[in-house]
Formats: C-alpha cells, sequence, structure tokens
C-alpha cells in the first residue's frame, strides 16, 4: 500500500512538472477566424471521374526538401499538403485550413492557432501540435541536407510552442503586419509518426516514400519514369468545409511523363489528356486550330489574373566596366526594341512588363513605365556618355574598347527574341553577344556574377522583396540575389526601413519609393509578361461560371486552390460518338476578364 | 600538278564513274558559291550609284545612312533606299543580290505573322524561319559554315591521325602500345555528350567547336595509318631508304606516307559527312554555334518543332540530303578508284 502511495505521489510530481513545462496561454488572446469567405465552386459540379494531365519529366524524387526535391513535380505535392491558415485567391482575405482560430500576440511577430480537432493524416491519425514542432525539428536537421531551409527555419522562425495537443503559437524573428505573419511563418505540419526520429540516412530512405498527408488527394501510384496517380480520399476531414465543396471533383487525377511538349499536344488531340494550357503563342495560334476546334470538341478559354508578375528581363551586372555608367545602362534600355518582338514574333499576346514589382496592388507603383525604344534618345545618351566614334562595323568605340556586351540566357525557345533584339540594338551602335548556357549553367553564372546581362525572370512572393535583390549587402558577392549589384545608400535606407515596417499603409509608401528609385538606377531592364491564363479542354470538361480566380496561373489544376472543374460522363460518350460520326458543336472560344488588370 | 602516273590512273577512273565525278564537280560549285555568299544573299546591294560616286557595300564597313542623306549613324536601310531611287526621291540606283536577305535579319511584314510561306512576290523563296529570316539565305550560309568547319575539322583530325597513327606503327613497341590503349579510352567517350557538356558551362564559338570535336574524333584514322605503316615499314623500299641512311622523318612522311595515301583519301568524303552531322546534330540540340547563326541544325529544330510550317523543315532536310548525298556518292567513286584490286603496284 506504501508502495502505491509514493508512486501515486511521484505521479503527481511529476504531472506537475509536465503542466509546469508547458506555457500557459496568455490571457488577453482575441481568437480570430473567418466564416464568411465566399466559396468560388459550383453547386452544379459533379463528382467522379479521371482526370488526366501530364508532366514533362519524372521527379527525380518524391522529397519536398533536401537534394533535388526542386523540380515542377513539387507543387502537387504541397498542394495536398494543407498549411494552418491560407489566403481567399480572390480576396486575398485570411481563411481556415488545418487552422480554426488564429490571434495575434503583443510583440507583433507571434501568431496563435487553433487546430482543427478533425483534422487527420491520410492514415487516419489526428494531427497535433507535435507534428509542427516537428516540421521545425526537420528543417532545421542536418540530415536533410538542405542549407537554404537549416537557416531559414532556425534564423526565420524563431519558436514554435505547443500549449496543448491543438494550440500552438509560431515566433518568427521579425514583427510584420499580420497577413504577412500567416504567409511568412504559417507552418505546414510534418507527420511526426510516420518519421520517427531523423538519421543521416533521411535523404536516402525517403526518396520514394509517399507520405501522409492532410489534403483532399494522396498519391495512390506510382509507375517509375512514366505515370504518377493521385487518388481522391474517401472521407477527407475537411470535405464539408463550405470553401472545399463542390471542389476537387476528380475521383482520380493521373499525370502522365511526355517529355516533349509537341508530343503531348498531339496526345491531348486524341483525347487522352483532358486539357492543355496553351500560354506560348505558337501553341495558341498555330496548333489549337483544325477540326477539333470548328467542331466544337475541344473549347479554348482566356481568362485574365490579377497576380503579382514574374520579375522577368534584362539584368545589367552594374560590376561591369561598362554597364558602370548609369548613362549606359539607360541608353541600352531605350535601343532595346520589346514592342518589335511582342508585335512579330509573340503575335501581340504578351504585355511589356513595367516594373521590377508589378501586380502587387498597391504594392507596385503604376506611375513607373518601362523605357521604350528610342533610337535618338539612346544615341543621345552614348553620345554624351563619351561613346561617340563608331567603327567600321558600326560599334560604338570609347578608348579603344567596343561597346559589345554579352547576354546569358538559359532557354533556347527565347533565342529568337534576343536575336531580334540584338538587330535593333545595333543601330544604336551597341553589340550584344548572345550566349545560350544550359539552365543550371545559367543560373551558376548569375549566381557567380560573372554576367554582364543575364536574361532571367524571378517567381513571384507574397510581398515585393527588395533585401535579396537590390541591398548592398547582397551587392558583389556570389550566391546572393542582387545580380545587378546594385550599391546605393539611399536605396538600402529604404529597404531596411521596409522591411522593419509592419504598418501596411507605411509600407506601401516605401514600396513605391524604393520602385521609383530602382527605376531610376536602370540596372534591370523589364521584359515581358503575360496578364492571363488561356488554355483548350475536351468539352466534357465543365467549369463555374467564372472557370478561375484573380491569382490563378492555370485554368486546369487539380489541386491548391483549383480542383473547381468537374468531368461530365455523358459529354464525354456524346463528344467521342460525335467525333466518329464527324458531327458538330457550336464553337466555343471565351474570354473572361472579371479580373482584368486596367492600364491606367 | 603533276600526277604520278598511279594516280592519273586513279584519277581517270574516278573520272570514268560519272555519278560521283559529277557529284563532285558539283560540290565544289557550291563550296565555291558559298564562298561568295555575300553577292548572291545579303540585305548589302552589289552596287550603289549615287550622286556621282559608286558603292559597292558587300564587304567590308557598314556605310552609314550619312552617307545618302539620312539622318542617322547606323547602317543604311538599303530597302529604303530602294524606294527612293525607284520613286525618284533620290537621284541614283542600285542592284541587289538574287537574294536580298541577310541570313541574320528578321524582316517582318505588316500584319502578318512570321513564319512566311515562300513567295516569289515577298522575295523569300523558300519562305522564313519562326523569327522571320530568310530560310534560302540562312541554308546558303549554314553551308559554308558547315563545310568550312568540316574541312577545318577534316584538317585537324587527320594531322593529329596521321601523324600518331604513322608514329606508332613505325615506331611499334610500348608507344604503340600506351597509344593503343589511350585511343581505345579515348574513343570510348561519348563526343557528342562531352561537348554537350562543354557547351552548357560556356557557349562554343566556331573555334571551339573545331578543336573539341577533334581532340575527340581523331582516333579513327590511327588505326587504318597504323596498319598501313606496319605493312609498308616490312617493305623493301624503306629498308633501302634506311640503308642508305634516311632519317625516321623522312622514312615515314616521303616513303611510306606516299604509299598510304589512298587510305586517307578514301576516307575523306565520309569525313566531311561525318562533320557536318556532327555540327548539325549539335545545333540541333542548341549545343552548337551561338544564336543567331545561320545553321542547318538549328532550322531542322525549328522545322520538326512546327510540323505545321512544312517548308522550314523540308528546306532544311532537303538541304541536308542533298550534300550528304553528294559527298557519298564522291566517297563511293573515290572507293572504287582506289580500289587496289584493280590498281595496286607491288615492286
Amino acid at each position: 500500500m506504501k508502495f502505491f502511495k509514493i508512486i501515486s505521489i511521484c505521479s503527481v510530481i511529476f504531472a506537475s512538472m509536465v503542466n509546469a513545462a508547458k506555457p500557459a496561454l496568455p490571457a488577453d488572446l482575441i481568437w480570430e477566424t473567418n466564416n464568411s469567405a465566399k466559396p468560388w465552386s459550383s453547386t452544379e459540379a459533379k463528382a467522379g471521374g479521371t482526370f488526366t494531365d501530364f508532366i514533362l519529366t519524372f521527379p527525380p524524387t518524391l522529397r519536398t526538401v533536401g537534394p533535388d526535391s526542386n523540380s515542377s513535380f513539387r507543387s502537387y505535392i504541397n498542394a495536398n499538403q494543407l498549411g494552418l491558415t491560407h489566403f481567399h485567391p480572390n480576396t486575398m482575405e485570411v481563411i481556415p485550413q488545418i487552422a480554426t482560430h488564429w490571434a495575434y500576440g503583443k510583440d507583433g511577430k507571434t501568431v496563435f492557432y487553433k487546430i482543427d480537432k478533425q483534422a487527420r493524416w491520410s492514415d487516419g491519425v489526428l494531427v497535433t501540435a507535435g507534428d509542427f514542432i516537428f516540421t521545425l525539428d526537420l528543417m532545421r536537421s542536418k540530415h536533410i541536407n538542405a542549407p537554404w531551409y537549416n537557416n531559414h527555419y532556425s534564423n526565420e522562425l524563431t519558436n514554435v510552442t505547443a500549449y496543448n495537443d491543438h494550440t500552438i503559437s509560431i515566433t518568427g524573428r521579425v514583427a510584420k503586419p499580420k497577413d504577412e505573419l500567416h504567409y511568412f511563418y504559417g507552418l505546414t505540419p510534418t507527420p511526426k509518426h510516420f518519421y520517427k526520429n531523423i538519421t543521416k540516412d533521411w535523404v536516402k530512405n525517403y526518396n520514394w516514400e509517399v507520405v501522409p498527408n492532410t489534403g483532399p488527394y494522396q498519391i495512390s501510384e506510382i509507375k517509375k519514369g512514366k505515370r504518377i496517380t493521385f487518388r481522391k480520399k474517401e472521407n477527407w476531414w475537411a470535405a464539408d468545409r463550405p470553401l472545399n465543396k463542390y471542389r476537387f471533383n476528380a475521383d482520380k487525377v493521373v499525370l502522365n511523363v511526355i517529355r516533349d511538349v509537341n508530343m503531348a499536344y498531339k496526345y491531348f488531340e486524341k483525347g487522352e489528356l483532358d486539357t492543355f494550357s496553351l500560354i506560348l503563342p505558337e501553341f495558341w495560334h498555330n496548333k489549337a486550330k483544325g477540326f477539333l476546334y470548328d467542331n466544337g470538341y475541344l473549347e479554348k478559354f482566356v481568362f485574365y489574373n490579377d497576380t503579382p508578375r514574374s520579375s522577368s528581363g534584362l539584368f545589367l551586372n552594374t560590376a561591369t566596366p561598362i554597364l558602370k555608367d548609369r548613362n549606359v545602362r539607360i541608353a541600352l534600355a531605350h535601343s532595346l526594341n520589346f514592342d518589335r518582338v511582342i508585335k512579330t514574333i509573340l503575335r501581340g499576346d504578351y504585355e511589356r512588363l513595367d516594373a521590377f514589382h508589378t501586380g502587387y496592388g498597391e504594392f507596385s507603383n503604376a506611375n513607373i513605365k518601362a523605357r521604350d525604344f528610342d533610337l535618338p534618345k539612346s544615341n543621345a545618351l552614348l553620345d554624351g556618355a563619351g561613346w561617340n566614334d563608331r567603327g567600321g562595323d558600326g560599334i560604338r568605340i570609347k578608348d579603344g574598347q567596343r561597346l559589345s556586351v554579352n547576354l546569358v540566357y538559359g532557354r533556347k525557345e527565347h533565342s529568337d527574341r534576343w536575336s531580334i533584339l540584338k538587330q535593333d540594338a545595333l543601330k544604336a551602335g551597341i553589340e550584344l553577344n548572345l550566349k545560350l548556357q544550359d539552365s543550371s549553367s545559367h543560373y551558376k553564372t548569375i549566381m557567380q556574377k560573372q554576367h554582364q546581362i543575364a536574361a532571367l525572370g524571378w517567381s513571384t512572393g507574397f510581398r515585393p522583396a527588395y533585401w535579396q535583390h537590390f541591398h548592398s549587402e547582397n551587392a558583389n558577392k556570389p550566391q546572393t540575389n542582387n545580380i545587378t549589384n546594385i550599391n546605393n545608400k539611399d536605396i538600402d535606407d529604404n529597404i531596411t526601413a521596409y522591411r522593419s515596417e509592419t504598418d501596411n499603409n507605411k509600407r506601401i509608401v516605401l514600396a513605391n519609393k524604393l520602385a521609383q528609385q530602382i527605376h531610376d538606377e536602370a540596372a534591370f531592364i523589364p521584359s515581358f509578361m503575360v496578364p492571363y491564363t488561356r488554355g483548350a479542354h475536351w468539352r466534357w470538361i465543365k467549369f463555374p461560371d467564372v472557370p478561375a480566380n484573380k491569382t490563378s496561373n492555370s485554368l486546369y489544376s487539380p489541386f491548391g486552390d483549383g480542383g473547381v472543374f468537374w468531368i461530365d460522363p455523358v459529354i464525354e460518350i456524346d463528344t467521342k460518338a460525335a467525333r466518329k460520326n464527324n458531327s458538330k458543336y457550336p464553337v466555343i472560344e471565351r474570354t473572361f476578364k472579371n479580373y482584368l488588370v486596367k492600364t491606367p | 600538278m603533276i600526277f604520278s602516273p598511279q594516280a592519273k590512273k586513279r584519277w581517270d577512273k574516278f573520272k570514268a564513274l560519272r555519278r560521283g565525278y559529277y557529284s563532285f564537280i558539283a560540290i565544289i560549285i557550291l563550296i565555291t558559291l558559298s564562298l561568295f555568299a555575300e553577292l548572291i544573299a545579303s540585305n548589302r546591294p552589289l552596287i550603289i550609284q549615287y550622286n556621282d560616286n559608286i558603292y559597292f557595300p558587300s564587304y567590308g564597313d557598314i556605310i552609314p545612312g550619312t552617307a545618302f542623306g539620312y539622318k542617322y549613324e547606323w547602317e543604311t536601310d538599303y530597302r529604303h533606299l530602294k524606294k527612293q531611287f525607284e520613286q525618284n526621291k533620290l537621284d541614283g540606283w542600285l542592284l541587289m543580290p538574287v537574294i536580298a536577305f541577310n541570313p541574320l535579319e528578321s524582316h517582318f511584314i505588316e500584319g502578318e505573322y512570321p513564319p512566311y510561306a515562300p513567295s516569289i512576290d515577298s522575295g523569300h523563296f523558300l519562305g522564313t524561319d519562326m523569327a522571320g529570316r530568310d530560310i534560302l539565305s540562312r541554308i546558303i550560309y549554314g553551308f559554308r559554315i558547315a563545310i568550312l568547319f568540316s574541312l577545318l575539322l577534316l584538317v585537324v583530325t587527320y594531322i593529329i591521325g596521321v601523324f600518331l597513327g604513322a608514329l606508332m606503327g613505325y615506331m611499334g613497341g610500348k608507344f604503340d602500345m600506351a597509344f593503343q590503349r589511350l585511343i581505345e579510352v579515348l574513343s570510348n567517350i561519348p563526343i557528342l555528350y562531352v561537348i554537350m557538356i562543354v557547351a552548357s558551362i560556356v557557349t562554343p564559338d566556331f573555334w571551339t567547336l573545331v578543336l573539341l570535336l577533334a581532340a575527340f574524333s581523331w582516333m579513327g584514322l590511327t588505326w587504318y595509318m597504323r596498319t598501313e605503316t606496319y605493312r609498308e615499314n616490312s617493305r623493301e623500299y624503306v629498308m633501302a631508304a634506311r640503308a642508305i641512311g634516311a632519317s625516321h622523318f623522312r622514312i615515314m612522311f616521303k616513303h611510306i606516307l606516299p604509299n598510304s595515301v589512298s587510305i586517307l583519301v578514301t576516307f575523306f568524303p565520309f569525313s566531311v559527312v561525318s562533320g557536318i552531322t556532327a555540327l548539325t546534330s549539335l545545333d540541333y540540340l542548341g549545343f552548337g554555334l551561338p544564336a543567331p547563326t545561320p545553321s542547318w541544325g538549328e532550322l531542322l529544330q525549328q522545322g520538326t518543332a512546327n510540323l505545321e510550317y512544312q517548308w522550314i523543315a523540308i528546306s532544311a532536310v532537303a538541304a541536308l540530303s542533298l550534300v550528304l548525298t553528294l559527298v557519298t556518292f564522291i566517297g563511293e567513286a573515290i572507293r572504287e578508284a582506289f580500289d587496289p584490286k584493280k590498281y595496286s603496284y607491288y615492286e
């Protein structure tokens, strides 16, 4: 009896110790949620069917971190791994995902989350606070062989605290505006029960493991080198949420590996693929025509979106002697005839990008216009900069040096664009030497800052990011993203202010100021943007009245914010029969301007 | 040039093989013409007469627009100048080449998108490629580059191959053994892959491509040279030369080499073919000469990616097949003319 008493006393002490170790939740938290967000699906959607799409290469691994994980396939896996909160794709308001409620700490850098008690992994295990702490453990582990993640999850995210199994808080390094706290500090859980512990063989062991996830689909079959199949979960825990209803309609999503786009298009015409994105002008205008369209079997959609645009263009390395002179940089910008490229080989489909950060709403400076093709201006500037003489070939010369610069680019398909620019630059007495590199060595050249001019497009972010691209701390050193090597005290000051500011209104003012300063530096020459997404699909693929969202980059994404389309089996049978006996449906070619950005 | 009786016989035999001989003449004409491509296909006129001055702009420096009263300093827009002459706004005349397009210039037709179909009116006899560049013009300049490339490649590989092969056969022993192994190793390296790897790091130009390809393709010839030298080495005339004190170098290159020349000559056309195909395949894959250099491989690539514009692929394939067939005919004829079963002279 005495023995039992000791045990029970010990357990009480132990329990109180555990409780003491568990920090208490601040009392004055104001919990927020969002039940009023408007769904973007259609109540007419029918569940069922198989949706077939293609990928150009088979992924080198199924891991989402570590070596080789940065393939385009990662987005398919990540789209089925829900985060704590999400942004409404049309209104950008915060909407619940795994978290039902959230609250903000007084320090401005902590967010509290209540985890949905229904949330389950695909193997049936409940999602708990421990899975979020485990994300941090995994991302900080040396064994995942991913220095960027190690660094980010150690320095940017400083702490994750579990208050109980279903309440956590996440603290980041610096205070940020509320929406950005969710974006930058909101974690995705990692199934602790699946990985158990992280050993030095982690990278090798998990190359082809299908990791439990929380989203609507899970990988059900892998045929190496050929095909990956996703199957819809039968009792997905979040299926009844209003925002998820009538979405994720296909039972199966099959991704076939087709290594050539032209070949893939032939499969599409045969009806073996349901949809085909047709952003490239040569596809849209040249290939997407003929009897399949004239008979109405295939429908064409153009959807204008309003989303941050890739910062694509020419990055002039200001550390290059010739390009050190700002006037030469401006002259170069005026000597490039982007409009000619757009009007000819791009068939007027693309638009000129005006600034580094375009499409970020108020954070973009709408007054900035890209420098247009203006030979007199270009010639005057170069004459003024001391490049008055021209050699026998028409190229300008100064102190025995020719005005000849190398332009490195990484995509063979873009050769024609640069060739056309080259021809007009010649008139300004500038010689552009085009250097095509394989994409990985292209990236390496740029990261080593060995380029003179680099053609490149940065992917977009939630908010404009200046520090990595324009702060002097990143200039003139390898492996940073300041590839123009801009080094300007005034810009630095504004970037510092922008980074530490938590009031969005003040940040907008700073962002606009910075955009102007970056334009004035003229080290980035914006090239093209595509203000829409477009494609063709077989008529059995059906859509809501508005087929996509303000921020959609594709009409046909089956996961993530997409999954609104459905497959109509009756129409499928009809259409296939009609194709056999060559009967016709009305031609359908629709343009959706719901989110068209009006140019001022 | 004085032929030895043996060479004369071979030449006569070659001439008698009509197919090969005519192919030979045709290819010589084509090469000669391509050397003067600037006079056949260019956006610079052959001759301009303006204000009592006569200009020949085809070669050399650009003539700035200011020379013809334009306000710009860059190269004159001759197409515009021609119109001015025709409409009598300016006094003078000019004569354009048959194909009035430079292989590098994109020529766009108002209201239409490239590629433009072949047409006599537009002057694009074989149409244009995806960037609006004249295909015929690119084929001509592409031919010049390809043929010069393969001839140069051939010279470099022959010099290395013949020299090393002869040395191996002549010296024998350890030297021979060492080089045999080296060659075996080298020949097992897939050349195209090596070049792709190099090309992905540095954009190759004409000369680096020649050297790179030569570095990995001289091996084929060494085997033949080696066996030939071995055989000749044991003949009496070599012994005789040695007896009167001829140097090794003299024996190898003055006595043995001329007697092995038939082997080299038979391989000649096939080496040209392989040079052209190597460059074309590299360009096709995008690892060859930098854009916008005119190239058959690049044209072929555009053609296959855009099969709906048949004229691109057809032009490239036709040009390639024509030249490769001609060279192969020559090769066959040479092989027959040099066939030792009919004409061999042993002492």
